[in-house]
């Protein structure tokens, strides 16, 4: 990820220019915000097509024509049927079956609803964790800043897919135990993150002023220094779920994900990837498909965030 | 343009052939799924080391491709007594260096075997029974058992003779707890070395690389006479898809097990595949002791298991054509009995049970779980073909008569491991009979557990019937084959009426190969060079 400005996403607006204190004019300022946004067609597109694929997923049970984790609706007498076939049910299978006999329709939002609910939910509480960490040790300086840093360099020394394989041999299959192996890997992008932006506003005047108003600690941080490194924070934390996902879905590709009877769109990819070469493409090829909308919907959104909420860049 | 000549080249090769020699090539290269790992025949006892080795190594008997036991450096045996066997010794065998083959090399080779440094799998088992050897004369030899041993001439032929006088070990002296005069053992990885790998089979070694490929040669010493192939390769090739691109590519003449799902793309492309029935059974345990095993709930503190009902309830909710149609792709054969028909102990008339739902459900409600219970079908998901997707078939089929089953499939280390701390209350796995008799599945299955004894070592489902023990024990140590035939007939039947283990498939063992070849396959899964043959 670059974090060199483009010349075609500088906006030549004058505002949301030197951030600080937010609260002052923060309704004007997220006003801007959303308006910038808005400027760049790929971003809305991303944007509407987010929208739309996490209402579809989460909304999933109540259109979806098959209940695919539901062992009892499945017959395996269904199962490989091409696009457009009929199931035993009576039902068409728009989109084929899959090798237990799961309607790739049904599969598909079920699956997106579990790789979006580990993406999301994964990045929520490595940000809360890493971005704790990174604040504390701007904060808290000297060695407890090099104690908690080392260790963030430590983690970031390992390659994450690596980690998350040898923690989820050890934990075994599950949903929780997937977001707990990706919070594991992730939190220290936002500990770095967050602390880089929290040592430079930590010495800017306001700091300094609620200092010398004898302010606990807490409040100092939580309150002044905190928001202030939000917008780098949200940034990295949203291009982040797209790695998340796309780390989890490697991560059931692999074979230490979710539970087989619940698969994500990553596992379904991997059900469906050793009949590529016999001619049954659909398994694997329409949830990687949506995989990759998935994935390409967020990444815009996330850069143009970026470009929104860096002042570097809007100058 | 490659499409367009093909069919001219196979017209081509027979004909040039048919004018020139019998053998269509001298060399000939086999892609296997797992390589041996030593080229020591005393080492691990593993199905890649025990195909491996019977190119080289020769026993006093060999087992054919049903696995019935058939002469190899002995000619013939007959039991003298209650716990003798007399065997004949094969004359005029020499080993591929040249020294000639004698009862020596038999004593020395079974001093060996339990002293074998490191081995992760020992041969033990196959020796234990022996408590002395004589040699009355040069072409005699003579054993002692501890008990009556019925199995003695099935054991040995998982015994590889050594050579010997190679090892410096000519004066041996045979000892229940240990032989003299043996000399110093050569260890595991000298076998590597191809003047230390001298055995009377076929073949004698060239070099093993490991990660690579394994080079054999005609032994011109053998005593069998010809020898198709004058050179063979084995290479090793894991990944299913790689090993059917070599063969497509034409890098190697055979490969093992390729995919289900590749069969027709190799059959359009001209190459030939072969299935045999294999010894291997895929089954469902469940743990049917006293307490509710892991995984299992909504059963009000009762396990559902220990009720035969429930079992075959199990058993009758499953479709096991639909399984072996659907997931199998056709390639399996639906069991009822732990071996299949025509093995020893086997019955002709044991049909697997036939899918019955309502029957299932009825079942389960007389055992008083009307509503089902839940539980956790365990499985590995790399060891048996398409294990994971079996055991996801036949969760939906129980979720059908409401055993609300959920699958955590893991590979096969953690699985085995697991199953051996008991986490586990239901799981499927296989059972491949290396001795391809009934006492075998039945002895290490449903025997009541017992590590000292050496019965139901993989009976980790707690499951115990005396009058099954009993049948067992006493075919253990009938030598009559007949006699012992219909003991272990009746003792499969109990079994299975008691579904003290719930047999679902027999797995097919495919080969792939090339169109001017023929392959005879083997129940015991091996791919033998020996076995293959250049098509007329």
């Amino acid at each position: 990820m670059s974090e060199n400005a483009s010349p075609e996403n500088s906006v030549t607006e004058t505002a949301a220019a030197v951030p600080p204190p937010v609260e002052d004019k923060g309704e004007s300022l997220l006003r801007r915000h959303i308006a910038s946004f808005f400027e760049s067609v790929g971003a809305t597109i991303g944007l509407v097509v987010l929208v739309v694929l996490v209402a579809a997923a989460f909304l999933a049970p109540l259109f979806a024509p098959q209940d695919p984790y539901d062992l009892a609706t499945l017959s395996i007498m269904d199962n490989m049927l091409p696009p457009g076939e009929r199931l035993e049910t009576g039902m068409v299978a728009l989109l084929g079956t899959d090798e237990q006999g799961r309607d790739m329709v049904s599969a598909i939002l079920y699956g997106l609803r579990v790789s979006l609910i580990v993406g999301a939910s994964s990045v929520l509480i490595a940000a809360i964790i890493g971005a704790s960490a990174g604040v504390f040790a701007a904060y808290a300086g000297g060695r407890i800043e090099s104690f908690v840093m080392r260790i963030v360099d430590l983690q970031l020394s390992f390659p994450a897919i690596l980690v998350a394989l040898i923690l989820l041999a050890v934990f075994g299959r599950g949903v929780d135990k997937v977001i707990l192996a990706l919070v594991i890997v992730q939190w220290a992008y936002y500990a770095r993150t967050v602390r880089g932006s929290a040592l430079v506003e930590k010495r800017r005047e306001y700091i300094e002023a609620a200092r010398c108003l004898a302010l606990p600690s807490s409040r100092l941080i939580f309150r002044h220094l905190l928001p202030n490194c939000l917008p780098p924070l949200i940034v990295v934390a949203t291009v982040q779920i797209a790695n998340a996902i796309a780390l989890e879905s490697t991560l059931s590709f692999l074979g230490v994900g979710v539970p087989v009877t619940e698969p994500s769109l990553g596992m379904l990819i991997a059900n469906g990837y050793r009949y590529l070469l016999s001619g049954n493409y659909w398994i694997s090829t329409f949830p990687g498909v949506a995989l990759v909308i998935v994935i390409v919907a967020i990444n815009l959104v996330g850069d143009r965030l970026r470009d929104v909420l860096n002042p570097r860049l809007s100058r | 343009m490659k499409k367009v000549f093909r069919p001219l080249v196979f017209a081509a090769v027979p004909l040039a052939l048919m004018a020139a020699t019998p053998v269509v090539a001298a060399t000939l290269t086999i892609g296997l799924a797992l390589e041996p790992t030593s080229m020591d025949p005393h080492f691990h006892n593993l199905a890649p080391n025990n195909a491996m080795r019977q190119h080289i190594f020769e026993s006093l008997t060999q087992s054919d491709e049903n696995q019935l036991t058939q002469p190899s450096l002995a000619v013939s045996w007959e039991p003298t007594g209650d716990t003798t066997w007399e065997f004949k010794l094969r004359e005029g065998v020499t080993f591929s260096n040249g020294t000639p083959f004698t009862a020596t090399d038999v004593i020395y080779s079974i001093c060996r075997v339990p002293r074998v440094e490191g081995s992760p799998s020992s041969f033990t088992s196959f020796t234990r029974d022996i408590a002395g050897i004589e040699v009355p004369d040069e072409t005699t030899i003579v054993f002692t058992t501890r008990a009556p041993s019925p199995l003695l001439p099935t054991n040995l032929a998982s015994v590889a003779i050594l050579s010997a006088e190679a090892f410096g070990g000519e004066n041996v002296v045979f000892g229940a707890d240990g032989c003299e005069n043996a000399g110093t053992y050569p260890a595991s990885t000298d076998f590597a070395d191809p003047s230390v790998a001298v055995g009377t089979g076929p073949y004698k070694l060239v070099s093993f690389n490991p990660g690579d490929r394994i080079t054999l040669t005609r032994n011109e010493n053998y005593w069998g006479g010809d020898v198709e192939w004058e050179n063979v390769i084995l290479r090793g090739i894991p990944n299913p898809g790689a090993r059917v691109a070599a063969l497509l590519a034409e890098d190697v003449d055979v490969i093992e097990t390729p995919p289900i799902q590749d069969f027709d793309q190799i059959r359009s492309r001209g190459f030939k595949i072969e299935q045999g029935l294999s010894n291997r059974v895929i089954y469902l345990h469940v743990d049917s002791g006293e307490a509710v095993p892991p995984g299992v709930s909504g059963t009000d503190g009762r396990n559902p298991f220990a009720d035969v009902r429930v079992r075959e309830a199990i058993s009758k909710a499953i479709n096991r054509e639909a399984i072996i149609d659907r997931v199998m792709g056709g390639v399996a054969v639906a069991a009822g009995e732990l071996l299949p028909w025509p093995l020893f102990g086997t019955s002709e008339d044991a049909e697997p049970d036939a899918f019955d739902p309502d029957r299932a459900r009825e079942l389960l409600a007389e055992a008083g779980f009307p509503d089902g219970f839940s539980v956790t079908l365990f499985t590995p998901n790399d060891r048996y073909i398409n294990d994971e997707r079996v055991a996801q078939a036949v969760a939906q089929m129980l979720a059908r008569i409401g055993i609300r089953t959920s699958v955590d499939s893991m590979t096969a280390s953690t699985f085995f491991s697991r199953r051996g701390q008991g986490d586990y209350g239901f799981w499927l796995a296989g059972w491949g009979a290396a001795s391809g008799e009934m006492a075998n599945p039945l002895l290490a299955l449903t025997a009541t557990r017992d590590t000292d004894a050496g019965t139901g070592l993989t009976n980790l489902q707690n499951y115990s019937n005396p009058e099954l023990d009993a049948l067992i024990a006493e075919a253990r140590r009938t030598v009559d084959d007949d006699a012992r035939r219909a003991i272990l007939q009746r003792a499969s039947k109990i079994a299975m009426d008691d579904y003290a283990t719930i047999p679902l498939h027999f797995e097919v063992t495919p080969w792939a190969f090339k169109p001017n070849l023929s392959l005879t396959p083997r129940v015991d899964q091996y791919t033998l060079a020996m076995g293959i043959t250049a098509a007329n």
